[in-house]
């Protein structure tokens, strides 16, 4: 899992086991796509001063997404990079993406600790294929480094983080972008309301009164 | 070859016969440990407590290895409490436990158990009290000189090092069926480490934070046991 080489570390985080949520599923099905990118994360950092680190998240991310979001919706694909959300007949696309990554050591600090921060974006696209949210999400873990070295602790920095991610992700995606709003109208609603339309995604931020609306909000952990 | 390797065990068997005892010894501690009760406890066969850190979203710092010492503590002996792993406990009640979304006071807990399934699991799980631990050893200042050296001769360390460490915790019981806080434990252990050395270096370790994991442990124990009124 660690290797150590002179003034270099080496974190691999291998896939992080997340539990099933104690939460309602949302009646959707969905579908889900990642980045190339998002499929092997590598960071590479150079403390000033000190030793190299390489922190190798590998597929731990696509398999936190992947379980997250099946035990979030009704139903759910994973599809490949190229699949477009018109082609896919789900009530959503989720696209999730890194946006930055940041750590710190002991001694940058001055703590015991080993502090993880991941820059989470989850984009939305409806059954169309027009961006629905764009939602940016703060994770933040932190352990106790160890007498066995940084290498664990920073590890479990980062699965904290990510843990903390899906947390927040099952709390707030719904309340945040609204997607249950996505889901196809019953067949008795239908005929009850027949002028009913799917909502048009706006830019505006989300308003209790408003029920279309694009997020652009950060749901942002304060410490750090 | 056999004559150079009973030197060398002697010369270990020496080296831990000067060294042992001062870790054993250890340094002098002062322990305070308080409690503050709120309302009435007790508990029943089969109810259980866990112990947790207080979120580290707040600032908090305790140490795992604490949080460990002390289930460990409460757990053994006679009269041994029924501590449930708090991983366990975490993950079967995902996301509602975790550190940016743990309820920060009792006040939050009727909003918690209405939630699906999770008045179901804590009754699975037979847990009667939440204890949060907050709070860290530091330490707080320190001083003197050691130096060491190795020659082809051999090598010896000459000089005294002393830093005191303070341990400082307090566990807040909450009582989950009652739905609202039994009271307060709080310990403070500070206690001065030395390190003198003439060829061999000595420690007398003061053991601040297992000192204070014992204090708290034995008064949680008996904090939740004896059925008295606040």
């Amino acid at each position: 899992m660690t290797a150590i080489g002179g003034c270099s570390s080496q974190v691999t985080v291998d896939n992080p086991t997340i539990p099933e949520p104690l939460v309602e599923k949302i009646p959707l099905s969905v579908a889900v796509r990642y980045p190339p990118e998002f499929e092997h994360y590598i960071h590479e950092e150079k403390v000033i001063g000190k030793e190299k680190w390489t922190i190798d998240l590998g597929r731990s991310n696509q398999s936190l997404f992947t379980n997250l979001f099946r035990s979030m919706f009704d139903d759910l694909t994973v599809v490949d990079n190229s699949a477009e959300p018109g082609d896919l007949g789900v009530d959503a696309l989720i696209e999730p993406s890194i946006d930055a990554f940041e750590f710190s050591t002991p001694s940058q600090s001055q703590t015991q600790a080993f502090a993880v921060w991941i820059r989470y974006r989850i984009k939305i696209f409806d059954r169309e294929g027009e961006q629905f949210a764009n939602w940016p999400i703060s994770a933040y873990g932190k352990s106790q480094s160890t007498v066995m070295g940084g290498d664990e602790a920073l590890e479990r920095a980062a699965v904290l983080a990510m843990r903390d991610a899906a947390a927040l992700i099952v709390m707030q995606m719904d309340k945040t972008t609204r997607i249950s709003r996505l889901g196809r109208p019953s067949v008795s609603r239908v005929a009850a309301r027949p002028e009913a339309q799917p909502p048009a995604p706006t830019n505006a931020e989300p308003v209790e009164e408003e029920p279309e609306a694009i997020v652009s909000e950060d749901t942002s952990d304060e410490t750090g | 070859m056999r004559r150079a390797n009973c030197y060398f065990a002697g010369r270990l068997v020496r080296l831990l016969m000067v060294v042992l005892p001062g870790i054993l010894i250890g340094a002098c501690t002062t322990a305070r440990v308080e409690d503050v009760r709120v309302t009435s406890t007790g508990i029943e066969e089969g109810e259980g407590i866990v112990i947790m850190a207080r979120s580290y979203h707040l600032g908090n710092e305790t140490e795992m290895k604490f949080i460990d010492c002390v289930g460990d503590a409460i757990s053994r002996g006679s009269g041994g409490l029924r501590v449930i792993p708090h991983d366990e406990f975490v993950d079967a009640l995902f996301p509602w436990f975790e550190p940016r979304t743990a309820p920060s006071d009792t006040k939050g807990l009727p909003d918690l158990l209405k939630r699906p399934g999770v008045a179901d699991t804590i009754a699975q799980k037979g847990v009667r009290y939440v204890i949060w631990l907050d709070g860290d050893t530091e330490r707080t200042t320190g001083g003197g000189s050691l130096s060491c050296a190795v020659g082809p001769g051999g090598g010896g360390c000459f000089g005294f090092a002393w830093w005191q460490n303070d341990s400082k915790y307090e566990a807040a019981i909450w009582d989950i069926t009652a739905l609202e806080s039994a009271g307060t434990i709080s310990a403070n252990v500070s206690g001065t480490s030395y390190l003198p050395a003439i060829v061999i270096p000595i420690p007398l370790i003061a053991r601040t934070r297992a000192k204070a994991c014992k204090g708290l442990a034995d008064q949680l124990k008996m904090f939740i046991v004896t059925e008295e009124d606040a």
